[in-house]
């Protein structure tokens, strides 16, 4: 499950990622940041965490570095 | 390394038009509802063989049929013995050679786009090329009662007021009989029931089959199921097939290689779909025994056989079967639903993507009666969801124009990190934090508009709603294709061009137009490598879009022509930064 949504984001990072206008608000991007989390924490904790990110990847929410705890 | 991601680019592209098609299977494949994993079918033993009569008295099954010689349908349907079916919404007729329905018109709903095309002749008699029909009959003491026996009717017509019950009486001294309902739709209600005036009780199997060809004038596009679709224990399946075809995750049935598959568990209906026509059974009592099964001569049939009852001298057994032949309209199978067939909605295929399609037809479905023109609907919801975006663009025009103020110090950095792009990164985001200031809208406000566009596309080819309707102009038909095409002039030149690759229509290149400008009015700097990508970008989707319908194509080119708007609109309230951007264009152009 794991190696399934890191491959979902990397699919998103090689293929749309590269034909949008950048728009990351974070250091990390939300990709990379999906790729670790999951990485580090596995699908359950790591996909919630990459998903909490997604939702504060928005003009009101923050920005700038932050990075997987 | 420019140049290569460059080239990188251009082969994904390349990948993209390719493997749009083989992407949409793999990541939506249609049967991602079903939980279901039925054990196989029995092997195709008499599946083939020509009329097996049913074996013993309560038998599995109602065997195969005897093949039929070809017949056109004006003879099939002028050989008398009819009663006439009529409705608000429904003509056709009853064969009384063998209590059968059919021969069934919509009057709805017109073959083709064109304004002269016939109605829709959903069931059609025994013979003909495009045969589908139900039948009602018995099994009585292990025999099936022959399909070409005489019925006699007590009256004329059937209509919503007037039922009609087909009967006859065998040698033995039974007396069968079909009472025919229909209501306003699409539903008529079959009550069977055997009186038994011998001497000897006798053991009766009710039973009723919908038979048809998997010939069909329009195939159903691959996102849509199509063929042998059931719903048991209130799960709707659809992972029968009359023949596989290539997917991933989903499991499926091959009907014609298995010969049989038997429906497990409380059937709440069986039948076949296409991509808008559904005939469906829907048993009036548990435990009936439910089977598809694929005939020669690419013929399927859709058998309930109900339990064996016996019907002792004098007696009487009733059965009552529902048969749902029509189109495949939400708001009317759901209403069915509502009335206790659990998952008749189902009968079309949302997917898992159901939640977020079904608002979007509703809401497509009320902006049209408000302006009465399915593409001015689609306009106006593209509007919507633009106008809920605006807040978005919005918020960051005006940081951006915030961010003039320290475009010193960005210069700066982007100098100094010149050639550590991931450095540069993380130094300029630094420079947001600190300054409080970030121009970049975040990834959610995009990622939200791709279900939207996508749940467009599904209701485009599910919804019958959107079918045959017209925008303006030469787009008759939203759900379709662009009819007119750039390589013949419009039909001037007197060729057909051939579906695929070059058939580019008048909307695609709207929408490679209006990409392009929007592109060109984005106001977020990008590196040479990925300007160059933009360049291309529009026109590559002008290629990959040009099949879809034209309905998704038309929000597509609103959506662009409104961010134009848009853009120019706050590029007004920030003069500024309308001077920054020719500025940095002007640039562009004496580098390139």
């Amino acid at each position: 499950m794991k190696r399934i949504l890191i491959l979902v984001a990397r699919g998103w990072q090689l293929g749309p990622s590269r034909t949008l206008p950048p728009s990351c608000r974070y250091y990390p991007s939300c990709s990379q940041y999906a790729i670790e989390a999951l990485e580090k924490h596995g699908a359950l904790k790591g996909g919630w965490m990459a998903f909490k990110r997604l939702m504060r990847c928005h003009p009101w929410g923050g920005h700038g570095h932050d990075p997987v705890p | 390394m420019d140049n290569r991601n460059l080239l990188l680019a251009f082969v994904l592209s390349v990948v993209l038009i390719l493997g749009w098609e083989a992407g949409l299977r793999y990541f939506y494949p249609e049967a991602a509802i079903t939980t279901q994993t039925p054990a196989k079918g029995k092997p195709a033993d008499g599946a083939t063989s020509a009329a097996a009569p049913a074996a013993a008295p309560g038998a599995g099954n109602l065997g195969g049929d005897a093949a039929v010689r070809p017949v056109d349908l004006k003879t099939a349907l002028g050989g008398g013995n009819r009663v006439v079916i009529d409705t608000p919404r429904v003509t056709g007729s009853i064969n009384l050679v063998g209590a059968r329905i059919d021969d069934i018109e919509l009057k709805d709903y017109r073959e083709t786009v064109k304004k002269d095309s016939g109605p829709v002749h959903l069931f059609t008699p025994e013979g003909t090329p495009h045969q589908n029909f139900a039948e009602f009959g018995f099994v009585a003491g292990g025999q099936r009662q022959p399909s070409n026996a005489l019925w006699q009717a007590d009256g004329a017509k059937l209509t919503p007021s007037t039922p009609v019950t087909l009967s006859r009486t065998d040698a033995n001294g039974l007396t069968y009989r079909v009472k025919f309902a229909i209501d306003a739709d699409y539903m008529i209600t079959a009550t069977q029931s055997v009186t038994n005036a011998g001497a000897a009780p006798t053991v009766v199997q009710p039973f009723a089959l919908i038979k048809r060809t998997s010939v069909v004038e329009n195939a159903a596009p691959s996102v849509v199921h199509s063929g042998p679709i059931y719903s048991s224990d209130a799960v709707a399946a659809y992972d029968v097939s009359y023949a596989c075809g290539w997917s991933l995750f989903s499991s499926c049935h091959d009907l014609t290689t298995d010969g049989t598959y038997s429906v497990k568990g409380n059937t709440d209906w069986v039948g076949f779909t296409d991509q808008y026509w559904f005939s469906a059974l829907v048993p009036g009592s548990k435990n009936a025994g439910v089977e598809f099964r694929s005939l020669s001569g690419k013929l399927y049939r859709a058998d309930v056989l109900y339990q064996p009852v016996t019907v002792g001298a004098g007696q009487t057994a009733t059965q009552t079967t529902r048969l749902f032949a029509g189109a495949k309209e939400s708001v009317l199978l759901d209403r069915y639903e509502d009335g206790g067939i659990a998952q008749f909605g189902a009968a079309i295929s949302w997917g898992w993507f159901w939640f977020f399609e079904k608002p979007i037809l509703w809401l497509l479905r009320h902006l049209n009666s408000l302006v009465g023109n399915f593409g001015f609907a689609i306009i106006l919801l593209t509007v919507i969801i633009r106008g809920l975006m605006f807040p978005v663009a919005q918020k960051g025009f005006a940081s951006m124009a915030a961010m003039k103020a320290v475009q010193p110090k960005m210069k700066e950095i982007q100098e100094r990190f010149k050639d550590d792009k991931q450095r540069q990164q993380q130094e300029i985001m630094k420079l947001y934090k600190d300054e409080k200031v970030n121009p970049l809208s975040g990834c959610l406000p995009m990622l939200i508009q791709i279900p939207v566009f996508f749940a467009l596309y599904k209701v485009l080819v599910l919804a019958i709603e959107m079918r045959h309707k017209p925008f303006i102009l030469w787009i008759h038909d939203l759900s379709a294709p662009d009819p007119a095409h750039i390589l013949n002039l419009f039909g001037l030149l007197d060729f057909t061009v051939p579906a695929g690759f070059l058939a580019i229509g008048p909307l695609a290149v709207l929408l490679g137009i209006t990409m392009w400008l929007t592109f060109r009015l984005n106001p977020s700097a990008m590196d040479p490598v990925q300007q160059q990508m933009f360049a291309i970008m529009p026109w590559i989707l002008m290629f990959v879009m040009a099949p879809f319908a034209a309905g998704l194509l038309l929000y597509w080119v609103t959506s662009n022509l409104l961010t134009v708007a848009q853009q120019s609109y706050l590029y007004s309230k920030h003069p500024q930064l309308k001077a920054a951007n020719a500025a940095a264009e002007k640039q562009k152009a004496a580098k390139g």
